[in-house]
């Protein structure tokens, strides 16, 4: 089936309106960064600075600790990241493969824990991480983020699909089952592992609730958290600085998204499953 | 069982039981307090406005998962058209799931910026009024505008993949028998994805009740409450003001998730009439 010319102008033309309709925040930011302040809040001037202000970047990077947000940020998004994929494929496998009392009862336990928005037991999160002297602590931001819900449910899902001969040709031939976890079922998810990692990774690297409950403190704060000064101390005059800083922070993500491109889309399907 | 994988089982499940422990738990502290304080919690809720912050939460939700799927839906459909060019135009959409939605949600600040902001800029240009976020209905539709750029971007993919995996004899014996795109898209798509569509409307239905960080940077719930979501308010209540309460927002915070709830199991229910 061929479509004729003008049909096809008119797909292309509609498809650039709708890359446009993703693309026009990121362009008016790229702008806005390399503008002067008195230009942004210019009406009449125009939508592309004439004059970049390569500047804008540098002091940008120097207003607020960005080094330090970058690290914490990494710190916090590997180790929870690590942590959803330990956890999740341990106790998926071992509910996938194995008999033990109360299975089906603790397997209840942990659908429901995919039912419970997080947000709605932040309150309560908060109040025992302040029992124990948590919050504004590595350990308050990290521990609580450690399992995944999902992520065991998933791991179930396809090691219960898996072959069971694999395992069992194994075991005959000797193998421990920790061995025959690591050596023959492990390998076989790799690339659902992959790609509910990088999902993991972007989606702890912009965790912004969480964070700004258990920490107030610049030490520990994330990017997300961190950009918010430049609205709140500087003022909300200072947008081609706050454009800058957005900038800052877009652009590390937005270079992994690219590389992993396949991987995300992959697992955004996996998130998608647990409707 | 090996005592080895009971070790495995153990240090992976029981720190997941706990979590899920501590929830629940949580859940029987709300429980406890409602059977010893009464209802008054939720009493005091709705003798301050909670009526209202419900009411914003619905016009959100709705206004948000609307503009998502029609969205999604009709770019997914123009890009699963057989074209070169457009399998590779799929990537632009991971972009604004990805990013920060702190630093998109300050973008958008600024794009609403009376006079030089680019909407009101365009806005202008068209002879329309402006779009301003301190005026309550113009902040709400800025807000859900804003929330719906940052998810419509997983509907285009979710239902690209669902489209792509549409059987093609299917849609070939239609054309055969004369049915034109448009019946093509009526009478044979539209059902076949009816099981997707019910489980991305899930899905943005309960992100659109967890939209938090674009109220945040963009209105912080004001003016005057206009964009004060049922989330919104237990963070304002429980960490927002010094004048908050807890058991407000954990009363709140137990009608949201009787809400996220009681719209999964409605619209699951859903996907299975029509499909049984």
């Amino acid at each position: 089936m061929r479509m004729r010319l003008p049909a096809r102008i008119a797909v292309y033309a509609l498809v650039t309106v709708s890359v446009l309709l993703v693309l026009f925040p990121l362009l008016w930011m790229a702008s806005a960064a390399l503008k002067t302040n008195a230009e942004i809040i210019d009406p009449d001037s125009p939508l592309l600075p004439l004059h970049p202000q390569w500047s804008n970047l540098s002091t940008a990077w120097n207003t607020v600790p960005f080094g330090r947000f970058f690290l914490n940020t990494a710190i916090f998004s590997i180790t929870t990241t690590a942590g959803w994929v330990a956890t999740g494929m341990l106790a998926g496998y071992a509910f996938a493969m194995f008999d033990f009392p109360f299975k089906r009862v603790l397997f209840y336990v942990v659908l429901s824990g995919l039912m419970i928005p997080f947000t709605v037991v932040l309150v309560p999160v908060v109040q025992l991480l302040a029992d124990v002297h948590w919050v504004n602590t590595y350990q308050g931001l990290i521990v609580p983020n450690l399992a995944s819900a999902l992520g065991c449910f998933l791991y179930r899902q396809f090691f219960l699909a898996a072959p069971l001969e694999l395992g069992e040709a194994a075991r005959i031939d000797g193998a421990s089952e920790l061995r025959i976890f690591w050596t023959v079922y492990r390998p076989l998810a790799q690339p659902m592992t992959g790609a509910f990692m990088i999902i993991a990774f972007l989606q702890n690297w912009n965790n912004f609730l969480f964070p700004l409950v258990v920490t107030n403190s610049e030490k520990l704060m994330m990017i997300s958290q961190g950009l918010t000064i430049f609205e709140g101390q500087i003022s909300r005059v200072t947008y081609n600085l706050m454009m800058a800083g957005s900038l800052i922070a877009v652009i590390p993500v937005l270079i992994v998204a690219m590389i992993a491109q396949r991987r995300v889309v992959e697992g955004l399907a996996l998130g998608a499953v647990r409707g | 069982m090996l005592p080895v994988l009971a070790l495995t089982v153990i240090f992976s499940v029981v720190p997941l039981v706990m979590v899920f422990d501590r929830s629940l738990y949580r859940g029987n502290i709300f429980g406890t307090d409602l059977s010893f304080a009464g209802l008054a919690n939720y009493r005091e809720v709705f003798s301050t406005g909670g009526g209202h912050v419900l009411a914003v939460t619905a016009v959100f939700t709705v206004g948000f998962v609307v503009a998502c799927m029609v969205a999604g839906f009709c770019i997914a459909l123009l890009l699963d058209i057989r074209l070169p060019g457009l399998r590779q135009v799929r990537a632009f959409f991971v972009i604004p799931i990805v990013v920060p939605p702190v630093a998109t949600a300050f973008i958008w600040f600024t794009m609403f910026e009376p006079n030089s902001g680019l909407f009101n800029r365009a806005l202008q240009g068209l002879g329309l009024p402006q779009v301003n976020l301190n005026t309550p209905s113009t902040a709400l539709v800025a807000v859900i505008a804003f929330g719906a750029w940052q998810f419509f971007g997983e509907v285009v993919l979710l239902y690209l993949a669902a489209l792509k995996s549409l059987p093609g004899d299917v849609l070939e014996a239609a054309s055969v028998d004369g049915a034109g795109p448009w019946q093509r898209l009526r009478y044979v798509r539209w059902p076949l994805l009816w099981h997707q569509t019910a489980l991305i409307l899930v899905l943005a239905t309960l992100n659109g009740l967890q939209t938090f960080t674009q109220i945040y940077v963009l209105t912080d719930g004001g003016p005057q409450g206009a964009t004060q979501t049922a989330l919104y308010y237990v963070y304002q209540e429980a960490f927002g003001y010094g004048t908050g309460s807890i058991g407000l927002a954990d009363a709140m915070a137990v009608i949201l998730f009787g809400i996220s709830i009681l719209v999964t199991l409605s619209q699951l229910t859903l996907i299975n009439r029509r499909t049984a």
